[in-house]
């Protein structure tokens, strides 16, 4: 075994050894924490995108390194970094708590980067569950806000019993095919599709991951924990986690070799369940974080759309729209923090009169609420526009047809929000935002990203086809 | 002169010319409002000079696809850039140049947020201008969404009556249409087994199967029919007129509408043609109940702006009325309308705007003999007036012959019950005429200004332009007929 093979794992590794020690010392200055962070993450992008072209597997087996685990490993050291450059004033988490928020932060990384390379269904569950405890951690770290205790519960225990129901899953699955090796049950599962057993067994392994992705019915945690948890943990939520479900998901059900119609029989209905609740629920939220859980949810909907496709071009566009997804939704949470300076909960009218305060947020906030709602020219449509071509390659008009309603009824909320960015008047006179060069060059990448992956999406579609090619 | 310009990229020089403006617009500082409507009048004017000589470059006798300029964009879909102009689109984008031009100069008197006014007026008029030229399914659904919604911040920033709910509306109308104007796009994508999105591959015949294409066409004609204002779809159109501030009302009424239209013609029936000729009665009875049904609520309104909003939906029903038809004649008719009406309301719009920025009243009962306050103005807007009703001498009058006569061959009832409809519709617009203009004039009124020859060139050139295609109807005839013949031809 190579071990450059595992390069961005054990640089995230040293990071986390790191911070740990660092976490042991008494006296903690923050400022310095969050450079370290910083830069621990910044050189960890730079890291996975070096390990991108590394092929192999290690530990007999059990954890595949390829190109579709490489792509996602870049998502997800990009989503770390992201929300790092989130964190300069973190003021709702106790100081002395930085380190540990950072270090937490950091094995919820590594753990997705587990996740994402296993092909095991051991392996894959203690990947996950090493992801959620830290996250189960991190949501209720927000200090001097009433809800974040409830809201840390109830992820702990919508979290706890989809993996509960996962193990029940997995065990049948073992039962039903005498393995756990993904590349086995990719041999045997065609075979064995229609038998309940076995069909069971995979549907209960998926709700570990549909509770990742907040779709329905496992979605019920989702708007408590996004306005609980501390805004940047949140954003960290929103972005990493769900591209993590992707690529498990995308892993899980391509063993079924694209021939299962149950299977994606079920993936419809829950799509179909998760676009329409999202969407319908998210026209009446007040607070901009809970709109934001509601359209996740929705958003969870739209990917698998293209996954339930069980064809290349359709992982190809769920590879495409995670990275559309982690751009967009990062980018409201990137205004979303700007504009709550003090770190507390954003009414959506408090975004009234962006427009003056900051014309570059608001035009960032405006073009990421448009690619959520899958206006052209953004990279949210393409993204749209490439899920809804594979599902209807695979004759799923009907479908396609419902999700681009849902699409035009999302649309009504995502324009209030740009209504009160770009309409509204505050009640008061706020002064102009302050934005580090930094920040400014960070918002005019992600504008460029939106509007640039929309309009030439040739580059970034390639390497998504190329990376679903090695699912089975 | 055709050979000098072949290989001059003319259309991306007129989308060109768009961008351009939009990203000076954006970089000039926000205080400099001169500055900024210079920019604004510059490029609009670069762009009507465009389309001024690209209709007159066109070569009338050749027809077909010219002015072609193709890349491929996006391989793995068959995706190209792929721009060109027929007898249909040329006249639309004719059209678009001289209502972006005329509704730029009709705002020059805006002092509120003009630079972000400037910019979304100039993103939207890029997406009509892309939507008429491109000849790629992919690009043409991208430049539909980015002509609509512009609309909703022009119209919830600086509209009037209920701006907001109208804004509101008209958004989620026309996105209910993408709604299915996108499924149907990607089902004929996969259903043609081609690969592409290019529009003159999937016209081949045979490439759907006849089943295909009625299931395609009732949705795309229903996507597309909201926008047309195709009744029952309309209610979007005159509230939205209403909320719309003067220059967004026009290229509302004078390109959006047509849009819709125009989507039906180049997608629904060059894709379907098949679907065409099922659906085509169902389109003929839409298209005569939307013809009385505007002018019957017509009638009972005292707005001005509202008088205006529900005629516009009875003359988009003539546009529908000719496509309905199948013939060459209900073709060139229909698109010659499109065109004809397009000055016409934008006109309107114009002048009842004028008169309404000075009185700050539409109320037909409250205004009254503004011939003696504001002669010139009023002038304006009753040639307008005199077009909508179709005397003849205007190019709207030859348009609605053309599409009359038309339909009395293929419809005599219909036809029948549409032209009662529009004898009706002119002497209640003369009504109107008469309260409005003539009769004692409103004491309140008597110290407002006319209107200046800088303001009221925008109303000029729209006049000119009625009376020139009035007079010479077979300069759009001859450009038009060079596409619809083929296109009936062709039919199965």
């Amino acid at each position: 075994m190579e071990w450059r093979l595992l390069m961005p794992e054990l640089y995230f590794l040293l990071g986390i050894v790191l911070l740990f020690s660092l976490s042991m010392r008494a006296r903690q200055d923050t400022g310095r924490i969050h450079r370290i962070a910083y830069f621990l993450a910044a050189i960890g992008v730079v890291v996975s995108l070096a390990a991108v072209g590394q092929k192999g597997t290690a530990f007999s087996g059990v954890y595949r390194v390829d190109l579709f685990s490489q792509a996602f490993k870049v998502m997800l050291a990009l989503a770390l970094f992201l929300s790092v450059c989130l964190c300069r004033d973190l003021n709702t988490i106790r100081e002395r708590r930085h380190t540990e928020f950072y270090l937490l932060l950091m094995i919820a990384t590594l753990g997705m980067m587990l996740l994402v390379s296993s092909v095991e269904l051991l392996t894959l569950y203690v990947s996950l569950e090493l992801t959620s405890y830290s996250l189960y951690v991190l949501v209720p770290l927000r200090r001097g806000y009433g809800v974040h205790v409830e809201a840390g519960i109830k992820y702990f225990l919508v979290g706890v019993t989809t993996s509960a129901l996962m193990l029940f899953g997995l065990a049948l699955l073992f039962g039903a095919t005498r393995s756990t090796s993904l590349a086995e049950l990719a041999k045997v599962m065609p075979g064995l599709i229609h038998s309940p057993m076995a069909f069971t067994g995979l549907l209960l392994a998926l709700c570990g991951f549909f509770f990742k992705l907040a779709v329905f019915p496992f979605h019920v945690w989702a708007p408590g924990v996004y306005q609980g948890a501390a805004n940047q943990v949140t954003a960290f939520i929103a972005t990493a986690s769900k591209v993590a479900a992707i690529g498990v998901i995308a892993r899980i059900v391509s063993v079924t070799g694209g021939e299962s119609i149950p299977l994606a029989k079920v993936l419809e209905g829950v799509a179909i369940a998760s676009m329409t609740l999202g969407n319908l629920v998210a026209i009446v939220q007040k607070d901009l974080k809970r709109m934001l859980a509601y359209s996740a949810i929705a958003q969870g909907g739209y990917v698998l759309v293209g996954i339930l496709s069980m064809s290349r071009g359709g992982y190809a566009s769920a590879i495409f729209y995670a990275l559309a997804y982690l751009i967009m939704i990062y980018t409201c949470f990137l205004v979303l923090v700007k504009v709550a300076g003090e770190g507390e909960d954003l009414k959506i009218v408090q975004l009234a009169g962006l427009h003056r305060r900051s014309p570059l947020l608001a035009m960032a906030l405006m073009l990421g609420v448009f690619g959520l709602g899958g206006l052209p020219p953004t990279i949210g449509f393409t993204g749209k526009f490439l899920l809804f071509t594979a599902a209807m390659k695979s004759g799923h008009f009907f479908l396609v047809l419902v999700a681009m309603i849902n699409v035009a009824v999302s649309l009504y909320y995502y324009a209030l929000v740009v209504k009160a960015a770009y309409l509204l008047k505050p009640e008061r006179e706020l002064p102009p935002l302050s934005l580090s060069v930094s920040e400014r060059m960070l918002a005019t990448a992600l504008i460029l990203v939106l509007v640039g992956g929309g309009l030439f999406p040739q580059v970034l579609y390639n390497l998504a086809t190329a990376a679903a090619k090695v699912l089975p | 002169m055709n050979l000098t310009f072949a290989h001059f990229p003319f259309l991306s020089a007129i989308l060109l010319s768009c961008v351009t403006g939009l990203v000076l617009i954006l970089l000039a500082p926000g205080d400099r409002k001169g500055l900024i409507k210079g920019i604004g009048l510059v490029f609009s004017g670069i762009t009507l000079l465009l389309t001024v000589i690209l209709f007159c470059s066109f070569d009338r006798t050749r027809g077909g696809l010219q002015f072609v300029e193709k890349i491929p964009w996006v391989k793995p879909f068959g995706i190209s850039y792929f721009n060109a102009v027929d007898g249909f689109s040329l006249p639309l984008l004719l059209l678009t140049g001289i209502i972006f031009f005329t509704g730029v100069l009709t705002m020059w008197e805006l002092e509120e947020r003009v630079k972000e006014f400037l910019a979304f007026f100039f993103l939207l008029v890029t997406g009509v201008f892309g939507f008429f030229m491109s000849m790629d399914l992919f690009f043409i659904f991208v430049w539909y969404d980015v002509s609509l919604f512009p609309m909703y911040p022009l119209i919830a920033i600086w509209g009037g009556t209920r701006k907001e709910y109208g804004a509101m509306k008209l958004f989620l109308y026309l996105l209910a249409g993408s709604a299915l104007i996108l499924p149907t796009i990607i089902f004929l994508f996969v259903r043609s087994g081609l690969n592409t999105f290019d529009v003159v591959s999937l016209m081949q015949p045979g490439t759907f199967t006849s089943l295909d294409q009625r299931f395609a066409f009732i949705l795309l004609y229903l996507g597309f029919g909201i926008l047309a204002a195709v009744w029952p779809l309309h209610s979007w159109s005159p509230t939205g007129h209403v909320a719309a501030p003067t220059s967004v009302s026009m290229i509302h009424a004078g390109v959006l509408m047509k849009l819709g239209a125009f989507g039906i013609l180049r997608l629904a029936i060059f894709l379907c043609p098949e679907g065409w000729q099922y659906w085509s009665q169902v389109m003929a009875v839409l298209a005569a109940i939307g013809i009385v049904y505007g002018v019957l609520v017509g009638l009972r309104q005292t707005d001005l702006k509202y008088v205006v909003a529900y005629s516009s939906v009875s003359h988009m029903g003539i546009v529908g009325l000719g496509l309905a038809t199948v013939t060459v004649d209900g073709l060139n008719g229909a698109v010659f309308q499109m065109f004809a009406h397009g000055i016409m309301t934008a006109l309107l719009f114009s002048s009842l705007g004028y008169i309404y920025d000075r009185t700050h009243t539409r109320m037909i009962p409250e205004l009254g003999g503004m011939s003696r306050t504001m002669p010139v103005i009023s002038i304006y807007f009753i040639v307008g007036s005199l077009a909508a009703m179709g005397v003849p001498g205007f190019g709207n009058f030859w348009a609605e012959i053309i599409v009359f006569i038309a339909s009395f061959q293929t419809y005599p009832i219909l036809g029948a019950i549409a032209v009662a409809a529009l004898v009706l519709s002119a002497l209640f617009m003369l009504r109107v005429v008469q309260k409005t203009f003539y009769g004692p004039p409103n004491a309140h009124f008597a110290d407002l200004p006319d209107v200046r020859f800088g303001l009221g060139l925008p109303r000029l050139i729209l006049v000119a332009m009625m009376i020139l295609f009035g007079l010479f109807p077979w300069l759009m005839l001859d450009v038009i007929q060079t596409a619809s013949i083929p296109l009936i031809g062709g039919l199965p």
